[in-house]
């Protein structure tokens, strides 16, 4: 595709639909999302499926009589997006009256990121399948336990953003990234443990498929052998993989929509310490190779590096531009979209916890008795409003400041609160998994039940 | 019909000019609404139209797919041929001629979606709203929401099948929140089926939603699940999220022929106790999980998985169906155009047995009763599974005692299922989207009451209250 071409038609397009609205009355916002994907996947060094893709939509916004109304469409001949429009705007007219719904008006400028790899489309199709093949022969080569693949897969995504408004928005980028992820099955005896590795960010040359295939043998293997603990109290250690799942249930607690509806545990909390003088979280829509990095969000609203919790304490929270104005502050950023197909709620982009100081050795290293978690199960079943969890969990114990067993089938539980204040130590390796990233972290004290 | 007999033919044969033995072409027209209520207000009234076409080729065990939102003839021959050439294996030209095979069940729907006006689906959202806020004045904050699906489906392949098919779907939920102080808890109730707006003749959207905002207030003053292993009592009406997770997803063929289920091999064994027989059928009328035909244009069926406690057959789709030389078993589905077909499971379920669920409750001196269950994932390699108790109480002396609040259970699929001891006559539905390589489809679940001997609920040892 011709993105440059593509660009100018699409920002026309866009501009198009919104005079179609403004003409009716309304305030407008058309964004458009078209793109081209690649997915491949190799079971035996044989390739099982590969995915060529197209795919384009425009969602439509539109604000009457503070009203707000949204359609969307991925079929852009004219009497497609005549019905879009007038589903909008019919739709905002069911819709309560709310004064602070409104769209930004335009910015002087965005930040300039790099965000196009050309190595991404340049490199050949069958380049990328030998990729893939290496993370399968790096895993089996690991150890000879390792018999089953699961999944190794690379894929890739080549975009174009447009976004146009009625109050003087006219912006449009064009991004692509990749990544590259294999789940592997070790074997002994009857029994079977699975172990992943993945890597994604917006260079190509950064996919390491010895890394990833190595790590996912890694992690399979070493769980071989994994038994019950008993039901007791003691220091737990989350892998950096594991602290980003929690680092997702914190994630909807620090939208400022959560917060104004009464719907998250940081209400109120601005100001005060919630969680432990270790921790420092932030949010950063413009970090370099950062996968959800952009030069404006959802709504055409420049991204930011937002320092969320810094020595503990709750500074801020993330804001798109209804937010903002009932809040009456600016706008983070945050407006973000799930695609063409939703309007932008807040919502996070390059989401970690920052790095601390310790090995993860020297993490462990303290521990008398505790577990190391490498996964968690039915993390999804954690509560954001309550804070409350209970999740399944394996991993590693800990004796004596060494890893010494394989452990499976227990659960840890508790509350994101509690879990927040009671860590005492963060590692130095923060590492991204797509756009969560965390370091290894350490809970003085957990229940684990098994 | 989205494009005609002749168009459909000739995209097949384009896929099949540049290698592959076998060819399908999915064609969407999905058109949407959703409500949604929140802060006592109307904030997101959504409609859309999300159409395209998937096109697969297989040769061997190799896959190639490709999809496309442009559904004009030309450019279909030309994504046909892209994926076709990509697999590089040799053209087997042939005739291809169209025969539409047959439903076992035709579902009547009485009054589709698109026939009701947004304003009286907004006025069911807003009643649920009130009714809601009405329980108690705890409830500090409700979301309601609504959602209606029209999916048009064309399925063409160079075996010939052609099938045209619709699907409508509705849905609701209500989630409340409740609010004493610094304790913050939740309730949530959902309804939906395979149903056009006649779902609310047997679902009363104001009841839902007080149901939710009782147990947000119930669960405030519930205190922290215990830890450990105990005796689990799963009411009919806890829904049938432990089923989908201890075994159906095990039974799924394509994880069963890689060998990452623990159930691979296990064929006319004894795989659970003798009271245990589960079921997967997408024929049931008006189900979250029903169809008339798959996504592959096999008309769904009813399937045996495990019948007195012998594995009887997996779940297949086409793909792996063809593997081991047999027909599918109405299993293949996907999320929409953009995604392969794999094996999925529609509305499955535990049989209901012979004993009284009452005295099933009865006969249990302590352990822990689940009244309802949340969500749940399983790892299908080592059978390890775990759900989330959305309502849960002690169980004392046979009695329901207090309510307890933050409980996972974990298990191992093939344990449990071989434990349980008691299976109650009754039987309750609950439904939810399930994910599986990154792609949603709706399903059902269902089981009667019953006793598992021994769980581990992931709860919190008593010294973390004191400090």
């Amino acid at each position: 595709m011709d993105y440059q071409a593509l660009q100018k038609q699409y920002l026309d397009l866009a501009a198009r639909v919104v005079e179609m609205a403004a003409g009716k009355g309304a305030i407008a916002e058309a964004y458009i999302s078209a793109g081209e994907n690649l997915s491949i996947e190799v079971r035996n060094q044989e390739v099982e499926a590969l995915t060529t893709a197209r795919d384009q939509g425009l969602g439509l916004r539109v604000i009457a009589g503070q009203r707000v109304g949204f359609a969307f469409t991925t079929d852009f001949s004219p009497p497609a997006l005549e019905l879009c429009v007038e589903q909008a705007l019919a739709n905002a007219r069911m819709a309560t009256p709310d004064e602070h719904n409104c769209l930004p008006a335009r910015y002087p400028g965005y930040p300039q990121l790099d965000l196009f790899d050309p190595e991404i489309t340049t490199t050949p199709v069958e380049k990328k399948i030998e990729l893939v093949r290496e993370i399968e022969r790096q895993a089996r080569a690991y150890d000879p336990r390792v018999k089953i693949t699961e999944s190794c897969s690379y894929n890739d995504s080549r975009y174009l953003v447009v976004l146009v408004n009625s109050q003087g928005i006219t912006a449009a980028y064009h991004a692509a990234y990749c990544g590259a992820s294999t789940f592997v099955v070790a074997v002994e005896n009857e029994e079977s443990q699975t172990g992943f590795g993945l890597a994604y960010g917006l260079q190509y040359k950064n996919i390491d498929p010895a890394k990833i295939g190595r790590e996912g043998a890694a992690r399979a293997v070493r769980m071989l052998g994994a038994r019950r603990v008993n039901t007791q109290r003691a220091a737990v250690v989350f892998d950096p993989y594991v602290a980003t799942n929690f680092l997702g249930v914190i994630a909807p607690a620090l939208a400022a929509d959560a917060v104004q509806k009464g719907k998250s545990l940081f209400r109120g909390r601005v100001g005060q310490q919630v969680a432990a003088p270790v921790v420092n979280i932030i949010d950063d829509g413009r970090r370099p190779d950062g996968i959800a990095s952009s030069p404006f969000d959802g709504e055409g609203v420049p991204t930011e590096h937002t320092v969320l919790v810094e020595k503990g304490v709750l500074k801020c929270y993330l804001h798109n531009t209804y937010t903002a104005a009932r809040d009456g502050v600016k706008s983070t950023g945050n407006g973000a979209r799930g695609s063409f197909k939703t309007t932008p709620e807040v919502g996070t982009t390059n989401f970690y916890i920052e790095a601390g100081s310790h090995t993860p050795e020297e993490i462990i290293k303290e521990i008398p008795k505790g577990l190391y978690v490498t996964e968690v199960m039915g993390m999804h079943t954690a509560n954001p409003i309550s804070g409350d969890f209970s999740v399944g969990a394996s991993g590693l114990w800990i004796e004596k400041g060494e890893l010494t067993r394989p452990v499976r089938g227990v659960a840890i539980a508790g509350n994101i609160i509690s879990l927040l204040e009671g860590i005492d130590a963060v590692g130095n390796d923060l590492t991204f998994f797509g756009a969560t990233g965390a370091p290894t972290v350490r809970i003085a004290s957990m229940t684990i039940s098994g | 019909m989205l494009l005609t007999e002749a168009d459909l033919k000739a995209i097949l044969e384009a896929a099949l000019a540049e290698g592959g033995d076998f060819a399908e072409i999915f064609l969407e027209r999905r058109r949407t609404t959703s409500i949604s209520c929140e802060d006592n207000k109307i904030e997101r009234v959504i409609s859309g139209l999300d159409q395209g076409a998937g096109i697969r080729v297989i040769a061997g065990e190799n896959t190639a797919y490709g999809y496309s939102n442009d559904l004009s003839r030309e450019s279909l021959i030309q994504t046909a041929t892209l994926v076709g050439k990509a697999l590089q294996s040799r053209p087997q030209p042939r005739e291809i001629s169209f025969k539409r095979p047959q439903a076992q069940v035709e579902f009547t729907i009485k009054k589709r979606p698109d026939q009701v006006p947004v304003a009286e689906k907004v006025a069911l959202v807003q009643r649920a709203n009130e009714a809601a806020r009405a329980v108690d004045k705890r409830i500090t904050q409700v979301t309601v929401g609504y959602g209606d699906v029209i999916q048009e489906v064309t399925i063409a392949n160079s075996d010939g099948i052609l099938v045209d098919d619709e699907r409508v779907r509705c849905r609701f939920v209500v989630n409340a929140v409740a609010t004493d102080g610094k304790v913050i808890q939740t309730g949530f109730e959902s309804a939906g089926g395979h149903q056009g707006w006649e779902l609310f003749e047997s679902v009363n959207p104001e009841e839902k939603a007080r149901q939710a905002a009782r147990r947000a207030v119930m669960m405030l003053e519930a205190r922290p699940a215990p830890a450990g292993k105990m005796p689990v009592v799963m009411a009919g009406e806890a829904g049938g999220t432990m089923i989908h997770e201890a075994c159906g997803h095990g039974l799924e063929a394509d994880l069963v022929q890689k060998q990452l289920s623990v159930y691979a091999g296990k064929k006319g064994q004894k795989v659970a106790s003798d009271l245990i027989t589960v079921i997967d059928d997408p024929t049931i009328p008006g189900k979250y999980g029903s169809y008339r035909f798959d996504d592959e244009g096999t008309p769904g069926q009813k399937t045996v998985l495990i019948e007195n406690g012998i594995l009887k057959d997996y779940m297949y789709d086409y793909l792996t169906a063809r593997k081991e030389n047999r027909r599918s078993t109405g299993n293949g589905r996907r999320e929409s155009y953009q995604d392969r077909p794999i094996p999925r499971m529609t509305n499955t379920f535990i049989a209901p047995g012979k004993d009284d669920p009452e005295a099933i409750l009865r006969e249990t001196k302590y352990g822990l009763l689940v009244k309802r269950m949340g969500g749940g994932q399983v790892n299908t390699t080592n059978g390890d599974f775990v759900f989330d108790v959305a309502e849960g109480y002690l169980i004392q002396d046979g009695k329901i005692g207090p309510a307890v609040r933050g409980a996972t259970l974990t298990g191992n699929g093939p344990e449990v299922l071989k434990i349980i001891d008691r299976v109650g006559s009754d039987l309750g539905f609950s439904l939810g989207t399930c994910g599986k390589d990154g792609q949603g489809v709706p399903v059902g679940d269902a089981q009667p009451t019953i006793r598992i001997p021994e769980m581990v609920v992931g709860g919190i040892l008593d010294e973390e209250d004191k400090g």
